[in-house]
């Protein structure tokens, strides 16, 4: 069976993987590389994942899991398949195949069950013309079947948490782009979910609002909700994320926390070198080094990616001074998240 | 996640002696939290919309203007002659734009929003049911038509004690609106959902005017013939069709609505058994009316038997063809709500999901309909009274339900051609229905004209096919009794061999309920 012949229906009949999509060599590789979770506390569960828009492979075998409580911050350029999975996993789409579980409910099969369990936010608003911010909760409150004192009561502690009880009576079409962020959040919060799903919920906010959004996200999952944000803004990803995947083209390029990712790369560092005397002489005879790549020469500066471990960037040093070179300072940088990023992602769009 | 207890406690704490106004205010919300949440929400938006607040002020003033405005044109005969029906015919109009036209274009323009805005995702993965929300908007439209309604019901009032217009024609005037307003509505919720692209918006909006606009006009020519001709119609044959048409458009609302919820229904849900419910309550009603016109008329008995039948059997064909262009995937959670008990299996299947099971359906209904016609026609060809029934009645039926049943057939073919390496909607059934229907009768009649050099030629057993050319046939009177026979069996077994082939879609079996939804059925009591 070739994979453009999947459909819906493979997903639908159970969802469970046969053995016959392993007949594509693709599929075989990344059933390998992905592991499949199966844990008691595990949250939310992608168990190999597909979604095809005809030829376009949105979501290809994306497998993993996230704990409770913690937050995953998931990455990857435009086009590479998050809000796809995020749909899927917020019930409002189908997988072409595989399943995603939360709390152990299947998407595909018990979505009632699931959507009790989530808050999903979006990349669009979703707001209503003539109503304003506590008329907007009341009513989202409302459908999640929340009555009389519970509903003032989530409603008050939902305007007070995020930040919007100020502007409870004012309209939501004269809210800023931040105030209407939070009112979302504020939605997605309203029937006390253990699972949320914030759909790049930083973009085009101010810095403050930013800080204001992560340590609103870093309350909630010490509160013991399950995180799952993606977003462009890897600094504060990193920061507020206890895991992270990197997804491209529909595939999940790396998983764990930021650390563990950073030291899977962290033998692919950037050196800097200052050399006092002849620089150019030394930038030639380094480049012929292995292990040596890009290098550039800015003035004394000589500035190069290394691949290889601490003791191979001492035995340079070495090397250069006992060539002749004089070596003035040597720094290595540490790979951030964004590096990392780049350095994985291949930076190809569907 | 826990709400702190202070916080819990003062909202909406109970005083000990709390005063008997807030008791109502308690009350009150009590009342609104067992309403729809939808309709409370677009109540609100609709009461500071601009649309709802320019049209109750343009509809006030009109009705003000065209009282003093219709009143001083008639002075002095007011004093003197019977003056309300000029009165009424005005304050119709003022009121039938808003319910007719205002008030459905925005019911439609509302789930059009939800869909444009993201809105209705959002409330798709609460805990509303699509069936609340479509009710909901049908709600807050006819909360609306009230406040209209009342608005100008003094205006009405007293164009009826100017004299001319008798109570129960006035009555039947604003309950004809009233109907027309409700199905109206209820239609244009149907077609809101129906197209995603952009063109296919533009042309459904279209469509809506289009059948808005038409029917404003055909209830204001019936309206104002009632008013100004009075009732023509006898008492019975009034009452009859006043039932009628209440129970059909009872049964359409009820399947159009279904079919609207079944739109915002999720792909993995079961979205067909409600329809087939509401079909089957179609028929039942199509039988109930038609033993009504028998036991209440004679002659005019007839001619409603076969607007019914003509109406029923076009019902059946349209929507047979879509239950026939069905997915053939009966998902794990439709399978988990099959009937499992062999009594429950042998009458319930025909509704659950799936193609064949739908051509079953259909095609049981098709023919129990035929049947029922049959036998409702033989006993008026028997009553002494009717010597002027029609005799071709029965190979007429007989034809068409053969037809009917082989065009299904074919239906359910082709779409599961397409089904290869497509995934259809189930309207594509219905195009693919027209495309067998005018092939069949086309191809046989153009090969027929070339072959008689393009002039005129008679019916021959080679036009068996053409459905239009054999049907008139019978109906003229002509006795083609072999065709019928051709006809009638190909349609059998057609049937048969398009069942027999899937024994196993035909006959899904029940599946167990995983242990984690058991579990937390019984905790959450669902």
């Amino acid at each position: 069976m070739s994979q453009e012949k999947f459909s819906k229906s493979d997903a639908l009949m159970g969802g469970e993987p046969s053995a016959e999509p392993l007949q594509d060599d693709s599929l075989l590789r990344s059933a390998v590389t992905n592991r499949v979770h199966v844990a008691e506390d595990d949250c939310i569960e992608m168990r190999r994942l597909h979604r095809f828009f005809g030829e376009t492979r949105a979501v290809d075998d994306v497998s993993f899991s996230v704990k409770r409580g913690h937050v995953f911050g998931y990455i990857g350029p435009n086009g590479a398949g998050k809000t796809t999975s995020m749909r899927i996993l917020a019930t409002l789409d189908l997988p072409s195949y595989g399943d995603a579980l939360v709390d152990g409910f299947s998407v595909v099969n018990d979505p009632e069950y699931v959507r009790r369990r989530l808050g999903f936010m979006p990349d669009a608003f979703g707001t209503y013309r003539d109503v304003n911010c506590q008329e907007y909760l009341d009513f989202f409150a409302r459908a999640y079947g929340l009555v009389g004192r519970e509903r003032n009561a989530r409603l008050k502690w939902v305007l007070h948490f995020t930040g919007t009880k100020g502007m409870a009576e004012k309209p939501i079409r004269g809210l800023s782009k931040g105030m209407k962020q939070r009112l979302c959040l504020g939605r997605a919060l309203i029937h006390d979910p253990t699972v949320m799903i914030l759909d790049e919920p930083a973009a085009g906010l101010d810095p403050r609002a930013r800080i204001d959004l992560r340590r609103m996200i870093r309350e909630l999952a010490d509160r013991g909700k399950t995180v799952l944000i993606s977003s462009h803004i890897l600094t504060e990803l990193a920061e507020m994320c206890d895991t992270v995947g990197i997804i491209e083209q529909g595939r999940l390029l790396a998983t764990g926390s930021v650390e563990e990712i950073q030291h899977e790369q962290a033998t692919h560092r950037e050196l800097t070198i200052r050399i006092l005397n002849d620089t150019n002489q030394a930038a030639q005879e380094l480049q012929a080094r292995p292990g040596v790549q890009q290098l550039i020469v800015d003035g004394q500066l000589i500035r190069f990616e290394f691949e290889g471990e601490v003791e191979d960037q001492a035995a340079i040093v070495a090397w250069l001074v006992s060539r002749g070179f004089d070596v003035a300072e040597v720094s290595s940088h540490k790979k951030s998240l964004e590096d990392v990023f780049l350095h994985v992602t291949e930076g190809l769009v569907q | 996640m826990t709400i702190p207890a202070t916080q819990a406690e003062d909202v909406g704490a109970v005083p000990q002696q709390s005063h008997w106004l807030d008791r109502i205010d308690r009350a009150c919300e009590r009342i609104g939290d067992s309403l729809n949440p939808i309709l409370v929400k677009e109540t609100r938006q609709a009461l500071k919309s601009r649309q709802f607040v320019t049209t109750f002020s343009v509809l006030l003033f009109a009705a003000l203007g065209w009282t003093v405005v219709g009143s001083l044109s008639l002075m002095p005969q007011i004093y003197t002659s019977p003056s309300a029906p000029r009165l009424l015919i005005g304050y119709y109009i003022v009121l039938a734009i808003p319910m007719l036209l205002v008030v459905p274009l925005a019911a439609y323009r509302s789930l059009e929003g939800e869909i444009d805005d993201g809105t209705l995702e959002l409330l798709s993965i609460s805990t509303l049911s699509p069936w609340q929300i479509v009710l909901g908007k049908l709600a807050s439209a006819m909360l609306q038509m009230v406040l209209y309604y009342v608005a100008l019901f003094p205006c009405v009032a007293y164009a009826y004690t100017l004299r001319g217009v008798d109570l129960p024609t006035t009555l039947l005037i604003m309950a004809l609106l009233i109907a027309a307003a409700v199905m109206l509505t209820i239609l244009s919720l149907f077609f809101a959902p129906l197209a995603r692209s952009r063109t296919g918006r533009i042309s459904t909006l279209l469509a809506v005017m289009l059948v808005l606009l038409l029917s404003e006009w055909g209830l204001a020519f019936l309206v104002v013939n009632l008013i100004l001709f009075g009732n023509p119609l006898s008492t019975g044959m009034m009452f009859y069709i006043v039932t009628s048409a209440l129970v059909f458009a009872l049964s359409i609302g009820h399947l159009l609505l279904t079919a609207t919820a079944a739109q915002l229904t999720p792909e993995s849900e079961n979205r067909s058994t409600h329809l087939r419910v509401s079909m089957l309550l179609f028929s039942t009603v199509v039988v109930g009316l038609g033993a009504l016109a028998i036991q209440m008329f004679d002659r005019a008995a007839v001619d409603i038997l076969l607007i019914y039948g003509i109406v029923a059997g076009v019902f059946w064909l349209i929507c047979g063809s879509m239950i026939a262009a069905e997915r053939e995937v009966v998902t794990p959670r439709v399978r988990r709500e099959l009937p499992s008990s062999l009594f429950a299996r042998c009458l319930l299947t025909w509704l659950t999901p799936g193609p064949v099971t739908g051509l079953v359906f259909a095609v049981v209904n098709v023919v129990a309909l035929a049947m029922a016609g049959r036998i409702a026609f033989r006993y008026l060809f028997d009553q002494a009274a009717t010597p002027a029934i029609p005799n071709p009645v029965n190979p007429l039926v007989m034809a068409f339900a053969g037809y009917a049943v082989v065009f299904l057939v074919s239906v359910r073919l082709v779409i599961g051609g397409i089904r290869i390496n497509n995934n259809p909607r189930v309207e594509v059934g219905l195009a693919a229905l027209i495309a067998v229907a005018v092939v069949s009768a086309l191809v046989p009649y153009s090969l027929g004209l070339h072959f008689n050099d393009y002039r005129e030629y008679s019916y021959s057993g080679w036009q068996i096919s053409n459905w239009a050319w054999t049907l008139l046939e019978i109906f003229r009177g002509r006795n083609l009794e072999r065709e019928v026979l051709v006809v009638a069996f190909t349609g059998l077994f057609a049937f048969l061999g398009c069942v027999l082939a899937t024994p196993h879609v035909v006959l899904p079996r029940r599946t167990a309920t995983p242990l984690r939804v058991k579990r937390e059925r019984a905790e959450t009591g669902t």
